[in-house]
């Protein structure tokens, strides 16, 4: 008979395991050297970690990570070594008393020494790196994925070179040394390497800990968000720089305590270590690992640095013994050591061509629902219970005069277009008539050339679109722009972003006051999803990419409605769907408009627009030909033309 | 030696850094105009070019800065190397598109750039537990020609790079603007949708933007190292990136960019050592590369496309 | 049989199981008997210096094979543990990779002492470790003052005792006696100076620089070159442009040999010379004939290779590793040597060579070497402070590559 333990208990029985594992190691294994090896194991799984932030989470490729590892590399070798050295004066009194500096007898008159501990450098290096991260960041994550990438290495060639031509501070190329151990209570580090590897450890304890509480949370879920698409991120409300700065930042962090630590271990810091094939080798980890997943790094990290330190010396060694054995001489030569970084290479060409998620991927397939599940009645759902909805506000939509180019190509000439609150507007035309433009213009995501877009009292025209949805407008794509990765919830979640207050520490540390939002904002997409009746309920934590093309609609329409919007924008909302599924999507939305949504939607199925719409506007080749009730429109002759050409025309002249 | 002497020697010397660059620069804005890719494979294929060069002109018996050539014998040997180089060079960068980059055509993200990352340090590391890490006495079968310009010297291998290298970037001009291949490849650049509609068999197109791009990249190899006479598994890091910011100077995907791009770095370099000093020539070089990115992405002679995505 | 059928997870559990224990009985190389003791030998084995890097090795290896081969002394013997602080990323010695083979000698409680580093960048990161893990280390060629110097003694020997000695002089005599025989021997009347900003370059530079002043030599001015870049032809044309007498290079091979070239395409005539990191066999294979001639270079020992009396050892040497020794393969020879006495006059006493044993015993050793007799000042240094001079001319009897081609001129002036 087995006991069957539930995931999440197998879980935390592995992590206990794991850590007693890592903590009982030094005790069985009495072997300095690899105690050594180890530290640095775990010190490269911390920059894992801290890379995986940035290139995992938010899926920034930044090849120039090693520089901040640089900085807080250094924050703490000029702190603590004998190479910046000030005269002394009475100013470095009290600095004396806290212990930060030293007095030293000097023939020339006395000098100060630096001497900050390692405990207060780790908080404050991560700091400065941080800082760092959000100066370098700025000006460049707008860029373009694989420009930021070319950016990044950039930064990452500029600090090795300012740090090796800045002598007075850093001593140039010589590097700084005697870089002062960390003490605990007294107790001097040295070159103990058992001490360092606790530190280690507990380091990447924590920053596991850090990883796991961030992605599971607000901040974690916008990461994601952009990392999958960023144009929807934007659009559902999501800050596009503030979050891929966090990103940049917090990774950044997490490279410079460890840079600080590294330092203090090898009590050396010179410009060479923090190249370029640091950063491509903290880059191999991850890959390896699986980029965004926290434990698949960690091992990532463990597997490459033991690798390189345990595993390939003795591989060599057993080579040279059997060389000496067989009398070949080359045999007993070979040092595989040398061919780790040929080791990098093959792993990164062979992990993207054959599984480019990693050895554990970061997202687990979700059991498939079973045959009951599949064919369980199929409950409409209603949206009678969404009295979270309900809002008072003035909800028109006043649209003036848009214009919009580009290029030669004019896709709005002078548009007018005004959905009063708490009405249902369709908009209609021909492909290519600028519909969709209509949409990204309203919601930000195009820049109108003329014309003002006014929503309630406001002039939202060039707001940028996660400011626009926090107005209160929110859109969904006519080729449904999801989340690939992330289950339906993630998705509803990421809905409600601008809605959530939950910052990185909030998140990190569990506060009561973000635990009860995260409560409610689960409970707020349970309700949400049920509008669509038990099609989506029993689905929640399945990855989005599995479902069916009705379901991702339904799933986009939900997360477009988490934020709470006056305005929904729907943008072909029964594309795909068979007539069944087109009725009764077509009943939900109305009872949407019921509880109040006022809703503009572009859509080519005429029932559907006749059903809903109290007004409808048609479009074509960017001008606005007919406006006025469904019936009226429908009879319209130019309309007819343009939107169905002559045969049609004539089949419905016909028919009338 | 007087100002203006010094000034046009280091004209002389940035020229030929920026013709070598140049050379490089063209198989990045090929490339990365059709795939919208940055090669990283692309920096060790110039390294490994110039090793085939150098073996090529060893294999003819030239070794040594002792054999000089004159006149038809050195113009062969010159030609043969040239050659040879540009068509391993080519294959390799044809192989590394159809074993690594095709199976990632599709996928999104960074995916095939971290590949070629990957790609470059297999040359890399291969080149260098083959050959070893020290520098490579690289022949030279060059007379020692010079001619005096005022103070200036200009001696024939200047002169013969910017010859080779402005015949090879005239040579590509003309196959992207009048061949039909070429023509191919530019509709491809633009929209690679509707080039694929119009019957232009992309595949072809990826394939000779990866050989020509490549071929280019081994003659920057072997001008390399018979302009410095030496060769060395770590040349392709440096130039590669400096090439690289060349390409994006001048406005990445455009050929004639690529080629203002890299004669601009060049004089940077050179004009940098001269007056600021040579250790910070690289921050310059990338700081340059960071301000173009962020604010004329599309560098100097591109056009700002539409957002593609 | 359900019991039998084993899933891939058990599978992987199962190898990962095995690796684990397969590390934790790591080393095939288990140590034979307690009278065994551990020197470790730090070289630059990977990039630029590699060739020189061999040639010391092997001075090492070969004393240490005579010595066990003759049985060793009161039943100890000595296992050399090989150690390369250079990677292929930096082509040269990386400081970080020698921090962290210090730290890896420290922790191998075999090891009673070592020999190396080869580079002055790679020494001053590994002195304060090896200071505090309270291991002496000879150095057969590194050469920058400042790691001996008391001054800096917080820095490089914070436990307190010396540790790091020395079987050559430092560069507190190499530049200064150089820039005696440019300005004396030469009458260079002004000077350029580089540097290929490492530690022992920009050391080396900076105490020629500072001689050459004092002697009346005009320094036109100072470049730093980076060891990675490709091209020097704009700095060296700058350097036409002021037409000085001489150059002068502070630095190591990887910047070296292209300076070599470059500089005799763009200021042929104008005199060359370096420090004992222009002495090596790359500046005779990669750089070659005719931009290596004239070139001059220092070593920090007396020059011996040539002489008669040791012209027995030199064929041995030959033989046992096919390629001849060179002048740092006589000092790495010297530090083995030093050891070797070291132990026996411990053993000797009835005492365990411990660590601490083996530092003071070093400390206070008068031995005959190869070089002559060997012993150390209170910080570390050679007593004696010859500076050897050479210079690059075509020796037709050798071949291209043999270091009988650095054509020894004499001692350098101490004034």
């Amino acid at each position: 008979m087995s006991i069957r333990l539930s995931a999440i208990t197998r879980g935390k029985v592995l992590i206990l395991l794991l850590a007693i594992a890592a903590v009982a190691f030094p005790l069985i294994h009495d072997n300095d050297a690899d105690i050594d090896s180890a530290a640095n194991a775990a010190a490269y799984a911390t920059l894992a970690l801290g890379l995986n932030i940035v290139v995992g989470f938010a899926g920034l490729l930044d090849l120039g990570y090693a520089a901040f590892f640089a900085i807080g590399a250094y924050a703490y070798g000029i702190l603590t070594s004998f190479q910046v050295m000030p005269h002394w004066s009475s100013f470095w009194g009290p600095f004396d008393w806290l212990d930060l500096v030293q007095r030293m007898p000097q023939p020339g008159g006395d000098v100060v020494h630096f001497t900050v501990s390692f405990w207060i450098m780790l908080p404050v290096s991560a700091l400065i790196a941080a800082f760092f991260g959000i100066l370098f960041g700025a000006p460049t994550l707008r860029l373009r994925g694989d420009y930021l990438a070319i950016v990044t290495l950039g930064f990452g060639e500029i600090v090795p070179i300012v740090v090796r031509n800045t002598d007075s501070l850093t001593n140039g190329a010589a590097g700084l040394n005697g870089i002062q151990a960390p003490s605990l209570f007294g107790f001097n580090f040295g070159v103990d390497a058992l001490p360092y590897y606790y530190v280690a450890i507990a380091m990447v304890a924590l920053l596991i800990f850090i990883s796991v509480r961030l992605r599971d949370s607000r901040i974690g879920r916008a990461w994601m968000a952009i990392r999958e698409d960023e144009t929807a991120a934007m659009a559902m409300g999501v800050d596009r720089t503030r979050t891929k700065l966090l990103a940049f930042a917090i990774g950044a962090a997490f490279a410079g305590a460890t840079g600080t630590f590294y330092v203090a271990k090898l009590q050396t810091a010179t410009p060479e270590m923090f190249g370029f094939p640091v950063s491509v080798m903290i880059l191999v980890m991850v890959v390896l690992g699986g980029m965004g997943s926290v434990w698949g790094v960690v091992l990532g990290a463990a597997i490459l640095q033991l690798l390189q330190s345990w595993w390939l010396p003795d591989l060599s060694s057993w080579l040279h013994i059997l060389g000496n054995g067989l009398n070949i001489i080359w045999l007993q030569q070979v040092d595989l050591t040398h061919a780790i970084e040929l080791i990098f290479g093959l792993i990164l060409v062979l992990m993207m061509l054959y599984r480019r998620e990693g050895l554990i991927p970061a997202t687990r397939k979700e059991p498939e629902l079973d045959v009951m599940q599949q064919h369980a009645q199929v409950e409409r759902g209603t949206a009678i219970a969404l009295s979270g909805l309900h809002h008072d506000g003035d909800a028109t939509l006043s649209v003036r005069g848009i214009t919009v180019r580009f290029g030669g190509l004019t896709a709005l000439n002078a548009v007018d277009l005004t959905v009063p609150s708490g009405g249902v507007v369709a908009v209609i035309g021909p492909n290519g008539s600028g519909k969709s433009t209509l949409f990204n213009t309203i919601t930000g995501l195009t820049p109108a050339d003329h014309g003002t877009i006014r929503f309630g009292d406001d002039d939202i025209t060039c707001l940028p679109p996660h400011i626009i949805l926090r107005r209160g407008i929110a859109r969904t794509f006519q080729n449904i722009r999801l989340f690939n990765t992330l289950s339906v919830l993630d998705n509803v979640l990421i809905g409600q972003h601008a809605r959530l207050r939950t910052g990185p520490l909030g998140a990190v540390l569990r506060l009561p006051a973000a635990r009860h939002e995260e409560a409610t904002a689960r409970a707020w997409a349970t309700e949400i999803v049920s509008i669509f009746g038990n099609r989506l309920l029993p689905r929640l934590t399945q990855t989005v990419s599995h479902l069916s093309y009705a379901n991702r609609r339904r799933v986009e329409i939900s997360r477009a409605l988490a934020s709470r919007p006056k305005l929904l924008l729907l943008d072909e909302p029964t594309a795909g769907m068979n007539p069944a599924e087109t009725l009764e999507l077509a009943e939900q939305i109305k009872a949407l408009h019921a509880l109040g949504v006022t809703i503009l939607l572009i859509e080519h199925k005429l029932d559907v627009v006749t059903r809903l719409a109290d007004t409808v506007i048609v479009l074509d080749h960017g001008e606005k030909i007919a406006e006025g009730p469904p019936d009226e429109v429908r009879r319209n002759e130019q309309v007819l033309r343009a939107y169905l050409g002559r045969g049609a025309l004539a089949r419905a002249t016909a028919d009338a | 030696m007087t100002a203006g002497g010094l000034l046009l020697q280091q004209l002389i010397n940035g020229l030929s850094l920026g013709a070598m660059y140049a050379l490089l620069a063209l198989g990045f804005t090929l490339v990365y105009g059709i795939l919208e890719l940055i090669n990283f494979a692309h920096f060790n294929v110039f390294m490994v070019g110039s090793f085939v060069g150098m073996w090529t002109l060893q294999a003819m018996g030239l070794k040594g800065q002792t054999v000089i050539l004159t006149g038809l014998p050195l113009a062969g040997a010159l030609l043969m190397a040239l050659i040879v180089t540009m068509v391993a060079s080519g294959a390799l960068g044809v192989a590394i598109e159809r074993l690594s980059l095709r199976p990632l055509r599709n996928v999104r993200g960074p995916a095939a750039m971290i590949t070629t990352i990957g790609v470059s340090y297999v040359l890399f590391n291969v080149v260098l537990l083959g050959v070893g890490a020290d520098a490579k006495n690289y022949p030279n079968p060059l007379p020692p020609v010079t001619w005096t310009l005022g103070d200036a010297v200009l001696r024939l291998r200047e002169a013969l790079i910017w010859i080779v290298a402005l015949l090879l970037m005239l040579a590509l001009q003309m196959f992207v603007q009048r061949s039909r291949l070429g023509k191919a490849m530019r509709a491809t650049a633009q929209d690679p949708e509707a080039a694929r509609m119009m019957g232009v068999e992309v595949d072809r197109v990826v394939v000779i933007a990866f050989f020509a791009g490549s071929a280019l990249a081994g003659a920057g190899g072997l001008i390399f190292g018979l302009y410095y006479n030496f060769t060395s598994f770590i040349i392709g890091f440096t130039a590669g990136l400096r090439a690289f910011t060349a390409a994006v100077l001048g406005g990445i995907g455009n050929v004639p960019g690529a080629m203002l791009g890299g004669v601009i770095i060049g004089l940077i370099e050179a004009m940098g050592s001269q007056f600021i000093a040579a250790a910070w020539t690289d921050v310059i070089i990338f700081s340059i590369l960071v301000l173009v990115l962020v604010f004329r992405p599309a560098g100097l002679l591109g056009r700002v496309a539409p957002n593609k995505s | 049989m359900t019991g039998l059928v084993v899933s891939r997870r058990t599978t992987l559990l199962m190898t990962a199981a095995v690796a684990a224990l397969g590390s934790s009985a790591r080393g095939p190389l288990a140590r034979a008997a307690d009278k065994t003791v551990s020197v470790g030998v730090n070289l630059s084995l990977t990039g630029a210096d590699a060739d020189s890097a061999k040639r010391m090795e092997n001075g090492a290896i070969m004393a240490f094979d005579e010595f066990n081969a003759k049985g060793g002394v009161n039943g100890y013997k000595i296992v050399l543990v090989p150690y390369d602080d250079g990677t292929a990323t930096s082509g040269q010695y990386d400081p970080a990779q020698a921090a962290t083979n210090a730290r890896k000698m420290v922790a191998d409680r075999a090891t009673v002492a070592a020999i190396g580093p080869q580079m002055s960048g790679a020494g001053k990161a590994m002195a304060p470790i090896l200071s505090q893990g309270g291991l002496a280390i000879i150095t057969p060629s590194s050469t920058n003052p400042d790691i001996t110097d008391p001054k800096y003694a917080a820095q490089y020997r914070p436990a307190g005792k010396p540790i790091y000695f020395r079987t050559v002089a430092t560069d507190a005599y190499q530049g200064p006696y150089m820039a005696n025989f440019y300005a004396d021997v030469l009458h260079v009347k002004s000077v350029y100076i580089l540097d290929d900003s490492g530690a022992y370059g920009v050391g080396l530079a900076d105490s020629f620089q500072a001689q050459a002043e004092k002697k009346g030599i005009k320094v036109l001015g100072r470049d730093r070159l980076d060891p990675k870049a490709a091209d020097y032809t704009a700095v060296l044309t700058k350097i036409k442009s002021l037409n000085p007498d001489a150059l002068y290079y502070g630095g190591v091979l990887q910047a070296g040999v292209k300076l070599a070239k470059q500089s005799y395409d763009i200021i042929p005539k104008v005199i060359k010379g370096g420090g004992d990191g222009a002495y090596g066999p790359e500046m005779l294979t990669a750089v070659g004939a005719p931009a290596n001639q004239g070139w001059y270079a220092t070593i920090a020992s007396p020059h011996v290779t040539d002489d008669a009396k040791i012209a027995d050892w030199d064929k041995a040497y030959t033989k046992k590793f096919g390629i001849g020794p060179d002048d740092y393969a006589v000092t790495t020879y010297d530090a083995a040597l030093v050891i070797i006495a070291a132990l026996k006059r411990i053993t000797d006493a009835g005492k365990v060579p411990t660590r601490e044993a083996m530092r003071d015993a070093i400390q206070g050793i008068k031995v005959d070497t190869l070089q002559g007799p060997v012993s150390f000042d209170a910080n570390g240094d050679l007593t004696d402070k010859t500076i050897s001079i050479f210079q690059i001319g075509q020796n037709k009897e050798f071949p291209d590559d043999d270091m009988r081609q650095y054509k020894y001129i004499g001692v350098a002036p101490s004034s």
